[in-house]
């Protein structure tokens, strides 16, 4: 393993353009939540609204595996992000994944990191949480939505969080190792 | 330990601000929908490309499946089409009749009736069946002259209405979506109601007008042309349920359709421009300078024939 870097102006151009080009593992978490993101707006030939919140899922995932690398206000912007692609008001998501992602930093500080069961069922805790709250927020935002459609998705989101995480742990692995970067 | 909890601060602080930041951009939301319409108008220009390039190597498999079922059912199929010619044929000859005596009511009445106007043939690229919003995006935009608030129908029936409109694409919602409402005619009584969403698969007929005739199953629902998107006549679904709520199947699937029809709003309420005050106070001088209310200082415009050179 390498040490530290030295200090910039020690560094020679060559040495400074792979620090900087080092830096976009640091982006890896947001642009990994954005593809979730994308791929939640693919088409199903399906009647029934059974695509999981695959963001959410995604936000909640990296705020445990790289907690410095998914702050709230990540989330926040990923929130944004997640209402322009899905066509909601601005400010459903942004609200709700800022608020999942500072839970779980207040919950992994206070109570430590656990097992893998155990955050599955936090997720499936948050996602029904999240069901509900995006009905409150969508009425705040004069779109009143019932909550049948939210109760599928989130029996989809049982399953789908292993899957998440597989190819969440996949990237933290390639990208970092079997360890936090910050 | 100081540093931490500084830290530790500062964190709560900030999460609970953009907390707070996500509450206003609800609350804008709400007093202005428009809100943030071109950044939208952007993310639809960017997703409906990319849709479009990944499901044509899918499009083109089931063309591939569909083409070997169609050779095998070919002899069965020309038998029906054939049965369905024979019966379309019937009720071509009552329809002729029908539109003959319409045209002379129309006539006696003076009934001006709007015509329907293409706007764009385009390809459904995605339908998105969400829980909370349910959409579909269509290769064709502001470029091909779609506006929000269009009627976008299928060889079937209505599919929706357009929303959003990029350069190249535009975002419909759907009839199944909780804010979509269509007003419609029950063509067996001629009974006027709404047909709205509730984010599944059946739509929901609501807000009956007139006599409360029982509806029976598989009765057609038709589009009224009441509040001007949508044209009428154009099928909505058929009563599944005829029970209370009464359960509609919409007539067309935007899944796994080809290409819609985007047509002008059928008659859209006439902008009317809003009329200067009329007026016998004296125009300002900066007024007239300017050119501003012409009509109105034309008179003050005149040479004067106080003398004064």
């Amino acid at each position: 393993m390498r040490g530290p870097a030295p200090p910039l102006r020690l560094m020679n151009p060559r040495e400074r353009r792979s620090f900087w080009l080092g830096h976009w593992r640091l982006g890896l978490p947001a642009l990994a939540v954005l593809g979730l993101l994308l791929l939640a707006t693919a088409p199903l030939p399906l009647s029934l609204p059974l695509m999981p919140p695959l963001g959410l899922l995604g936000v909640f995932v990296w705020a445990t595996f790289q907690p410095g690398l998914m702050p709230p206000w990540l989330a926040f912007l990923l929130g944004l992000v997640a209402d322009l692609l899905l066509s909601m008001p601005f400010g459903v998501n942004a609200t709700l994944f800022a608020a999942v992602a500072g839970f779980v930093r207040w919950f992994e500080v206070r109570y430590g990191h656990h097992a893998h069961g155990f955050d599955w069922a936090m997720a499936v805790a948050i996602t029904a949480v999240h069901a509900l709250l995006t009905i409150q927020l969508m009425a705040l935002a004069s779109h009143p939505v019932p909550l049948e459609p939210l109760a599928w998705q989130w029996l989809t989101s049982l399953f789908a969080y292993p899957a998440v995480v597989a190819l969440c742990g996949w990237l933290q692995r390639a990208a970092f190792g079997a360890r936090t970067a910050t | 330990m100081r540093r931490d909890q500084n830290l530790a601060i500062i964190g709560a602080v900030v999460t609970g601000a953009v907390i707070a930041t996500g509450l206003v951009l609800l609350l804008i939301a709400r007093v202005s929908p428009q809100f943030g319409a071109s950044v939208r108008a952007a993310a639809v220009d960017v997703v409906t490309p990319l849709w479009s390039v990944v499901r044509a190597p899918f499009d083109g498999l089931g063309k591939g499946v569909n083409g070997i079922g169609d050779y095998f059912g070919a002899v069965g199929r020309a038998r029906a089409l054939e049965a369905e010619v024979i019966d379309l044929r019937a009720r071509l000859q009552v329809a002729e009749a029908d539109q003959i005596a319409f045209r002379q009511l129309s006539r006696l009445g003076r009934l001006e009736n709007p015509q329907r106007r293409l706007v764009a043939t385009a390809r459904i690229v995605s339908a998105t069946q969400g829980a909370v919003v349910q959409t579909a995006l269509v290769a064709a935009g502001r470029n091909q002259g779609v506006r929000p608030g269009q009627p976008v129908i299928a060889a079937d029936g209505l599919i929706g209405r357009t929303i959003e409109t990029g350069l190249g694409s535009s975002r419909l919602l759907l009839l199944t979506d909780p804010q979509s409402r269509v007003p419609v005619l029950v063509q067996r009584t001629g009974q006027a109601a709404l047909v709205s969403g509730d984010g599944g698969p059946l739509l929901v007929l609501t807000d009956r007008l007139g006599l409360q005739e029982p509806l029976q199953r598989g009765d057609r629902l038709l589009t009224s042309g009441e509040g001007g998107i949508f044209p009428p006549g154009v099928p909505v679904g058929f009563v599944v349920d005829a029970g209370e709520p009464i359960r509609v199947r919409a007539a067309a699937s935007p899944r796994g359709i080809g290409f819609v029809r985007i047509e002008a709003a059928y008659a859209a309420m006439p902008a009317t421009a809003a009329t200067l005050p009329m007026t016998d106070a004296p125009v300002p001088v900066e007024a007239q300078r300017v050119g501003g209310i012409k009509g109105l200082v034309r008179g003050l415009d005149a040479p004067s024939t106080d003398g004064a050179t």
